[in-house]
């Protein structure tokens, strides 16, 4: 590897260009490193130093340096425990849901149909859709008075009477994570299609001829090929899962009571209902630290599978 | 499947059927997929040409009876007859519109012009720090943007530039920038270094050659990063309800955010706001579509 390099560089300094110029590829990457620190790097810092301090927008004048007092107050409250077990559940759900279901349609729209051109398309729609807009979207579809659903589910027997969706802890969590699936699902079918292009023909062709089932071929054919994105989409949408905010602020606000608040949600009511920036910072450094969790075990992950750095 | 050698009538027909039955399941599928996708779109934009009344009708309406373009015209007449309701929102949409679209192209401008440079450097340099550069690129990006909204509301507000878009669009350069940075990187590797090599023989500089012979190579995948960057800037929230507070600076997701938290406002309206938001990234989606997925499929899947 290392001797390729140096050969590269050799021919093209004998050619009269350099790829060995590293003052210049400092200086190509200084705007973006400034950008980048700016408004990243030192509000992450920012963010650190005020979690350690009590510091309420209530009193401004009071910013006491408490050390690790809002993350001691963080660990002992049911509130954070409380909001930490319903992301892992909304999570779990969306990303299981995604992960099933972009698999599903990628195939399908993978294999020849009439039609085919239109939906692959046609699946971009949601991606278009800003979740704000489609966190309105739904409100209206689960209505408890008007709802689409309602609506639906009654003229076609399901239910005898309207239910209001968004006001059981049960079905609200459940709504909510069907809501945000159906805005993120089409990268993953786009990333997940892009895959499956990649797969040479012949593999297929030599399953078949070896009379390999539908299910035996996916298993040893696609699978293989399939994985490293697959892991891609797993992290992506961990994170996006994580991190949502717009749709739970438009469809229900982390309510009924408590049953949709997230620790992003509750990050939130701490900070800018509260007012109380300090213990707010610390919930938004624990959400960091979760996903920065999530992202090493994804970079180690992929490093090992020599896929990082090309 | 030894139909091409049983070329009887009953192995003819086994094999149409055969062959109609691997067509019908898809299609069925193909349908499913439409109805779950459409569906929900449909009802918000059927209900955008309704009158108030018949949506709010028990049992929906699945097709208005009347329909109406009353809904859309309110927009480029907030004064207008309608606006009794809700006109303070609708008064707003078109500023939010105008300075979403601001937003949005001005973030992926300079996410363009900044990640070209980075990427450049990255894809063609061999330089110390080189590994740990990519990696801080792409970590910055792991960061959730609550986890940044405080000490940035702070930062800003110190500067003076609450409610001003250039604080709105330097905040959505700094998010999308890593991921941008990444994509082009990996689609500049794939573009021949003889293609440079030739245009330096022929006496270009270094800014000639990438104007002219790079940058046009790398349009697939300059369309895909600018497509996320634009869409990031256009779907944003959080950012832009914390930074912004008038139509100086307000986007279209915090006007339409506003329609659902007044309960004055009508349905009919949300709905119409919610489809003139959809509309111009799904323009770009629709047109752009192939050249996302050839820049996506050099950039974010491996070989």
């Amino acid at each position: 590897m290392r001797l390729v390099a140096i050969r590269r560089i050799g021919t093209t300094q004998a050619s009269g260009i350099g790829y060995d110029r590293p003052l210049f590829a400092y200086f190509l990457n200084a705007p973006s490193l400034i950008a980048i620190f700016l408004l990243a790097g030192y509000p992450i810092l920012y963010s650190a130093w005020i979690s350690l301090h009590k510091y309420n927008l209530k009193r401004p004048k009071i910013f006491d340096f408490v050390g690790l007092g809002n993350y001691a107050y963080l660990l002992e409250s049911p509130e954070f425990w409380s909001s930490l077990w319903i992301t892992v559940q909304f999570t779990v759900l969306v990303v299981t849901v995604v992960i099933v279901l972009g698999v599903c349609v990628a195939l399908l729209l993978h294999r020849p149909f009439r039609g085919r051109a239109i939906l692959r398309t046609l699946i971009l729609l949601p991606w278009a859709i800003p979740p704000v807009v489609n966190g309105l979207m739904w409100q209206w579809i689960y209505d408890s008075k008007i709802g689409a659903l309602n609506g639906l589910l009654v003229s076609l027997g399901v239910i005898s009477e309207y239910r209001g969706w968004l006001s059981d802890p049960t079905s609200a969590l459940l709504a909510l994570a069907f809501a945000d699936v159906w805005n993120v699902l089409p990268l993953a079918v786009i990333l997940l299609l892009a895959a499956l292009q990649k797969i040479p023909e012949e593999l297929y062709e030599a399953a078949r001829v070896d009379g390999a089932g539908a299910f035996q071929t996916f298993w040893f054919v696609t699978f293989p090929w399939l994985a490293q994105t697959l892991l891609v989409v797993l992290i992506l949408q961990t994170l996006s899962a994580i991190r949502a905010f717009d749709v739970i602020y438009v469809l229900t606000a982390g309510g009924p009571g408590t049953a949709t608040t997230t620790l992003v949600w509750k990050t939130y009511l701490t900070t800018f209902e509260n007012l109380d920036f300090g213990l707010g910072n610390a919930y938004a450094y624990a959400v960091s630290l979760i996903t920065f969790g999530f992202a090493l075990v994804y970079f180690r992950v992929l490093y090992r599978r020599g896929d990082f750095e090309t | 499947m030894n139909t091409s050698l049983s070329r009887d009538g009953i192995g003819a027909a086994v094999a149409d059927g055969r062959h109609a039955r691997r067509m019908i399941l898809p299609m069925l599928g193909g349908v499913i997929v439409a109805i779950y996708i459409l569906a929900p779109f449909c009802w918000l934009l059927l209900t955008s040409f309704m009158h108030e009344q018949d949506a709010l009708s028990v049992p929906p309406q699945w097709i208005p009876k009347n329909p109406t373009i009353s809904n859309y015209m309110t927009f480029f007449d907030p004064a207008g007859t309608r606006a009794i309701v809700g006109s303070r929102a609708a008064e707003q949409t078109l500023p939010g519109m105008v300075n979403s679209l601001i937003a949005a192209t001005g973030t992926a401008v300079l996410n363009l012009l900044l990640g070209t440079l980075a990427g450049y450097s990255l894809a063609r340099f061999r330089f110390r720090g080189r590994g740990s550069l990519l990696g801080l690129y792409l970590g910055s990006r792991m960061l959730p943007g609550i986890a940044l909204i405080v000490p940035l509301y702070l930062t800003i507000k110190n500067f003076g530039l609450l409610d001003h878009l250039s604080a709105l669009i330097v905040t959505y350069v700094s998010f999308t920038l890593p991921f941008t940075i990444w994509l082009l990187k990996n689609y500049f590797q794939t573009i021949p270094r003889s293609l440079e090599e030739a245009a330096y023989m022929d006496g270009c500089s270094w800014l000639q050659m990438m104007w002219r012979v790079l940058l046009p190579a790398a349009f697939p995948g300059l369309i895909a990063a600018g497509m996320f960057a634009f869409m990031t800037a256009w779907n944003d929230y959080l950012f832009a309800v914390i930074l912004t507070s008038t139509t100086a600076a307000k986007t279209l997701p915090v006007v339409v955010a506003g329609f659902a938290t007044d309960v004055t406002t009508e349905r009919t309206l949300m709905a119409t706001s919610g489809v003139l938001a959809i509309i111009p990234p799904l323009v770009l989606a629709f047109l752009f579509q192939r050249l996302i997925v050839q820049g996506l499929t050099s950039g974010a899947v491996k070989d």
